[in-house]
């Protein structure tokens, strides 16, 4: 289950926050969903060969985004909060165009031409999914 | 439960020397068959060649099972074991002092029954020779303490000479004495109250020996 | 109240040309304490003592709840140690010493040590002469792991070995914290490895203890400032700041004590913060090292 979760050494970030995101990736995308056990902190911990206090991090600051809860005794499940997938997705979106903005600020690119790109990208992927 | 680690320790030892024992016991047994077959040539060449044995044999042991412990790095492997200090300063006597006894006992033994077995040399030796033999064995100890409280191996193979040159003197000082001379011609074994003393005082030394080895060894702060 | 499975207590040891210092130290069971240090630091001779090997001059040492070096049998009986200077009977067989392990310890598990032989890549009827650097290692530490010791004191376990190796290494130290109740006290030079794995960090010069704390909240501290200054202005380093170079108008400051509000702060000053970084543990290593010597020789 969590055999598919990769922590890389070369991701300039924390180890607890590529965990963080590998969850809340695996929750938009719908794999694992609402209600859904997963694996006990030490569990993952050993599964990831990282240290339990880092997978403990990133399970509290989830459950502080409510997106897990953890139960004394009981481990740990994917929040069951309906419409917690599409929550998560709209982060992940909000995430992105943040990034393009930041990407087009750098470029000098203005938010009229950053919109015209918007609409030829929509146009791109449309053609290619007919296809 | 403890006793079982020095024990395995002990085992261990003399198996990873197994060799080596088995060439003191051939050593032994083809001086032995030499003296056996009889004539003047064979009994001296086998002698010599179990004498010669014993002494490099013997002196190698103290080296090969104790300093080599540090010198090849295993004490630290050993002494995560649950052992103290004491308990392995325990084991390497046993171990390093059995294996010891095999050229030993075998020298004395072919000594002693040569002599009850052929008149050319009256029974009257055998108190003397035993004197001796034991004599070489408080060397023995003397070089296995020196061994564990030293750590080095110089030191080691200077007790070690040291000893070994002793020998000689030491047979020198006993044949001196008018009383053992006399008795050594004996046909019979005369045990005299000068034998009998200098018996006690060897086996003595060799406690005095052990007692300040096992001391020194626990008083260690920076064993490894 | 959680148990501890080391402690020492205001430990000093001195030896003619180095001494270990005031060493306060404690590990909680069930967890995994990465001892980090120069060459020459005091790790080995802190983690001797921790075994009984070499007694402390003063102070208090706690293994498992027996006190050392007073208690080492009984002690040694839950703990596995292996050093980087430790070596096998290179003239016996991997197996002989398998065997030799298992006759004393009770709770040796036979099939997982069949099976670390198997991911070890290890040939137990090979003579340990025989074997190459990684697969002694390998080969020393498969003798501890497989008696599933309560407490596990490593001296170097990755050092010299290939990445592979590493991992496999990796994997079965982390593995022993299925268990809560076993923990795990290693010294590296491989700050990867004990970024990656350790509950806890400790930092050892010269023979003292610089840090001892939480990973986590450790790395939490350091930050690494790329700052623009307005022409003409030497950055201060402000409170939380151990080291700022400044070359022309662009500064690196290295905080030690960070908070959001160091950011802040250094913009008020007139400065532009181009980019606050995480630092990794051979970053801080350095940083802390360097500082801390400053700081004595002041």
């Amino acid at each position: 289950m969590s055999n598919a979760f990769v922590i890389s050494q070369s991701d300039k970030r924390p180890i607890y926050l590529q965990i963080m995101e590998q969850i809340k990736q695996r929750v938009a995308i719908g794999d694992w969903t609402e209600g859904q056990a997963i694996p006990s902190i030490r569990q993952l911990a050993v599964d990831l060969q990282v240290s339990v206090i880092t997978v403990k991090r990133a399970y509290l600051e989830l459950e502080r985004e409510g997106v897990i809860v953890t139960q004394q005794g009981k481990g740990s499940r994917i929040s069951p909060n309906p419409g917690l997938g599409i929550r998560l997705q709209q982060q992940e979106l909000q995430k992105h165009l943040e990034q393009a903005i930041r990407l087009s600020a750098l470029l000098g690119i203005q938010p009229e031409e950053l919109e015209g790109r918007l609409r030829e990208a929509n146009d791109n992927v449309a053609a290619k999914e007919q296809k | 439960m403890k006793g079982s680690v020095v024990q395995a320790l002990i085992l261990t030892d003399w198996h990873r020397h197994r060799l080596h024992i088995l060439l003191c016991l051939v050593c032994g047994g083809l001086a032995l068959a030499l003296i056996q077959v009889g004539g003047e040539l064979p009994t001296i060449f086998g002698a010599t060649v179990f004498f010669v044995g014993l002494i490099v044999l013997g002196s190698m042991l103290p080296v090969s099972n104790v300093i080599n412990e540090r010198k090849k790095q295993t004490l630290p492997f050993l002494m995560s074991l649950p052992l103290s200090v004491t308990q392995y300063t325990a084991a390497k006597i046993v171990s390093t002092v059995g294996m010891f006894l095999v050229p030993w006992l075998t020298l004395v033994v072919a000594a002693v029954s040569f002599i009850a077995t052929h008149p050319v040399i009256p029974d009257g030796f055998i108190p003397a020779i035993l004197i001796a033999a034991i004599f070489t064995f408080v060397g023995f100890c003397v070089i296995a303490g020196v061994a564990l409280v030293s750590e080095s191996e110089g030191a080691t193979i200077a007790a070690t000479i040291g000893s070994n040159s002793l020998y000689g003197f030491g047979w020198y000082l006993l044949i001196r004495n008018p009383a053992i001379r006399a008795d050594m011609s004996s046909p019979v074994i005369v045990w005299s109250r000068e034998v009998l003393t200098i018996l006690g005082i060897e086996i003595a030394v060799i406690a005095l020996i052990l007692g300040l080895t096992f001391y020194l060894q626990s008083r260690k702060r920076d064993f490894i | 109240m959680t148990d501890l499975a080391i402690q020492l207590n205001a430990v000093m040891k001195k030896y003619r040309y180095f001494t270990l210092d005031n060493i306060d130290l404690q590990l909680p069971a069930g967890q995994i304490m990465g001892l980090i240090g120069p060459n020459g630091a005091g790790k080995s001779t802190t983690i001797r003592i921790l075994l009984g090997l070499i007694h402390q001059d003063q102070g208090d040492v706690q293994v498992l709840g027996h006190r050392m070096p007073a208690e080492q049998v009984a002690a040694k009986w839950d703990i596995g140690f292996a050093s980087e200077d430790m070596r096998l009977y290179e003239g016996m067989t991997l197996d002989w010493h398998m065997s030799f392990i298992r006759s004393i310890y009770p709770k040796w598990d036979a099939a997982y040590s069949q099976l670390l032989l198997k991911r070890f890549g290890l040939r137990a009827q090979q003579k340990i002469k025989g074997f190459s650097h990684g697969q002694r290692v390998k080969a020393t530490l498969l003798l501890v792991l497989a008696r599933r010791p309560q407490l596990l004191v490593l001296d170097e376990p990755t050092t010299g070995l290939d990445p592979v190796a590493r991992h496999e290494i990796l994997r079965e130290l982390t593995a022993v914290m299925t268990d809560e109740g076993r923990s795990i006290l290693f010294s590296s030079h491989n700050t990867q490895d004990v970024e990656q794995i350790s509950d806890q960090i400790t930092f050892i010069d010269r023979g003292r203890i610089i840090d001892s704390m939480d990973k986590e909240a450790y790395l939490d501290r350091w930050r690494r400032l790329r700052l623009e200054a307005p022409s003409g202005i030497e950055l201060p380093a402000l409170p939380g700041i151990i080291n700022i170079r400044q070359t022309g108008r662009l500064a690196v400051a290295t905080a030690n004590a960070f908070v959001p509000d160091l950011a802040n702060a250094y913009e008020n000053t007139g400065a532009r913060v181009q980019s606050v970084e995480n630092m990794t543990l051979e970053e801080i290593f350095v940083a802390n090292v360097e500082h801390s010597r400053e700081e004595v020789e002041v």
